[in-house]
């Protein structure tokens, strides 16, 4: 896992903003391989997801071979939680993020080391789950109360839009993207929301599958991405289209030096990404002061 | 750490007209360190650019108001992005709360939360715990150099007794902090960690040196420095069950160890000198006889 740090505060003087405009125009306009209108892309997400919800999750385990699990482990554990904490998890609709965060502030081990101060600061943890599609956050409720967290106060399910979020600024401590990134039409929005959500201190962490650039490997892999998957998509959840869509929208997507700066250029410091499984995954991290 | 280094090059700027050759030695071999360290961690994000940093940008740029009219040497070394001094004053808050809650993320948690800054922060040390401990550190040396440069009272004072009293003051600053000091060693300790901890106490055993006086510039050089290093580490641990009124049977250690050291200097040198004359000796007494037998 490399760990690179890359913090550019400053916008390139050599006409950063025409090739910055260009490449979130080709982002805002692209689903997967083919060109679609703008106000278009939104709608084919939804149906996209719509789709898949039912089964997003197993889905998940069969294409990353349950690796997704580790992932989101290391997201969550780069993400520190603490009891208290107002955290927002955009696009995380079945809850995968925040049934993990809700855990770490729960656990017994923490809860043996505190004070008796910090029992009630636990009872102020706020896990705001947003995600535009009521599909994906019905599934995550259903989940949440197997888990018998469904009475619990600390998880709130909200639907919303991670370009136009209603939460207040500066209100959060701690915002996670886990695998939505890609799917959104004007990704400099979102940056700029998240940026706008945060507290002074707050910390910006995405999770997303990004460019693999080692040679053997990245063959390998794109092998995978393009005979594998749609055919898994096809014979699991008899949606092709779908998982061509998935694997399309990765490719479309910055790569990881190009959203690092994306990041910064919302307003971020200490912009950072790490490769996991050699690039087939990145984690994006940024401080808001 | 880094800023100390930057503040140790200007006191080595200063320091060079004052002390003449002796500075000059000690800080080649220690510079390479601090500015290989210091490129393998962090892509400066100053030293990037087009100097040309823009006051149009001042609301999300990293450029501390202090630089805008430094001289450009002083400015490349002493970067200081706006997310770092956050760092440092939720680290400096957090000291005050080491007492409480040990050398742990809720002590740095407390800290954030009395600077004023969301305790999400906290996950963006990179070794959180370590983090403080190497803060408090580099904090220690900084005020030891700040009390060696003011210090009249080291003139007076014999080497031996010198190193005493350094080390005797730098130990202090810990004293505070003693209760929950086990717990920092054992961060220092810890493989992801030694490093760095090793590093700090490499700079502050030369420091010491430097300020007692110390013109060694070959293998002797290692030498010191490692002795004082077991002497520092020895005198580190004793006192952390000392119960003694103001840690006196601390010092009393300190004393007595430094003696030794000097003392066990002073007999390898007498048993070199021995070694040499009965050498002497020996191959004039036995050139005598080899010259005998071979006249015969």
């Amino acid at each position: 896992m490399a760990l690179r740090l890359v913090t550019r505060n400053l916008r390139n003087r050599i006409s950063p903003k025409l090739c910055s405009a260009s490449l979130l125009h080709s982002h805002a306009t692209s689903f997967g391989f083919k060109e679609v209108r703008e106000e278009e892309k939104s709608q084919m997400v939804g149906k996209v997801f719509s789709n898949v919800a039912s089964n997003y999750d197993l889905m998940n385990d069969f294409m990353s071979a349950g690796l997704h699990r580790l992932w989101k482990d290391r997201l969550v554990s780069e993400l520190s939680p603490f009891p208290g904490m107002k955290h927002l998890d955009v696009a995380g609709g079945t809850g995968d993020v925040a049934f993990r965060i809700l855990e770490i502030v729960n656990s017994i081990r923490r809860r043996a080391l505190q004070d008796p101060i910090n029992d009630d600061l636990q009872e102020e943890t706020r896990i705001y789950v947003c995600d535009i599609n009521q599909n994906m956050l019905n599934i995550g409720k259903n989940r949440a109360i197997e888990r018998g967290l469904g009475e619990a106060k600390s998880l709130v399910w909200v639907q919303g839009d991670a370009e136009a979020l209603s939460f207040e600024d500066n209100s959060m401590d701690g915002y996670t993207i886990a695998f939505g990134i890609r799917n959104v039409t004007h990704i400099e929005k979102v940056l700029t929301e998240a940026y706008r959500v945060l507290k002074r201190g707050g910390r910006f962490l995405c999770l997303e599958l990004s460019h693999v650039e080692i040679p053997v490997f990245k063959e390998l892999y794109d092998i995978y991405s393009f005979s594998v998957i749609p055919r898994l998509g096809e014979v699991v959840a008899g949606d092709r289209e779908s998982y061509q869509y998935l694997v399309e929208s990765i490719r479309r997507f910055p790569p990881q030096e190009k959203f690092a700066s994306m990041i910064a250029d919302a307003g971020f410091q200490k912009v950072k990404y790490e490769n996991l499984v050699g690039g087939v995954v990145a984690i994006h991290s940024g401080i808001k002061i | 750490m880094y800023r100390m280094a930057a503040n140790r090059f200007l006191h080595h700027a200063s320091l060079v007209k004052n002390s003449g050759g002796s500075s000059l030695l000690r800080f080649p071999i220690l510079r390479t360190v601090i500015t290989s360290s210091w490129f393998s961690t962090y892509a400066d994000p100053q030293t990037f650019p087009n100097q040309t940093l823009h006051p149009s940008d001042s609301s999300t740029s990293s450029s501390s108001p202090t630089t805008a009219g430094d001289d450009p040497r002083q400015r490349r070394k002493n970067p200081r992005a706006e997310y770092e001094e956050e760092q440092d004053h939720v680290l400096q808050a957090s000291l005050r709360h080491v007492i409480r809650f040990g050398w742990s993320e809720e002590t740095m948690i407390a800290g954030a939360k009395e600077v004023g800054v969301s305790p999400s922060i906290v996950g963006s040390f990179p070794r959180k715990e370590a983090a403080l401990v190497e803060f408090f550190m580099d904090d220690c040396l900084q005020r030891l150099i700040d009390r060696i440069d003011s210090g009249e009272e080291l003139r007076q004072l014999i080497p031996s007794q010198r190193i005493s009293k350094l080390v005797r003051i730098r130990l202090e600053m810990q004293a505070p902090y003693i209760s929950k000091w086990p717990q920092a060693l054992s961060f220092q300790a810890h493989p992801l960690n030694v490093p760095t901890s090793f590093k700090q106490r490499a700079m502050l055993v030369d420091e010491i040196w430097h300020a007692a006086g110390d013109e060694a510039s070959d293998i002797d050089w290692y030498v010191k420095r490692t002795f004082l290093g077991g002497i520092y580490s020895a005198t580190e641990i004793y006192m952390l069950t000392d119960r003694s009124p103001e840690f006196r049977d601390t010092w009393l250690f300190l004393d007595d160890r430094v003696k030794d050291a000097f003392d066990l200097k002073k007999t390898l040198q007498e048993a070199t000198y021995l070694a040499e004359a009965v050498g002497a000796g020996m191959g004039s007494s036995l050139q005598g006889f080899v010259g005998k037998v071979f006249q015969r």
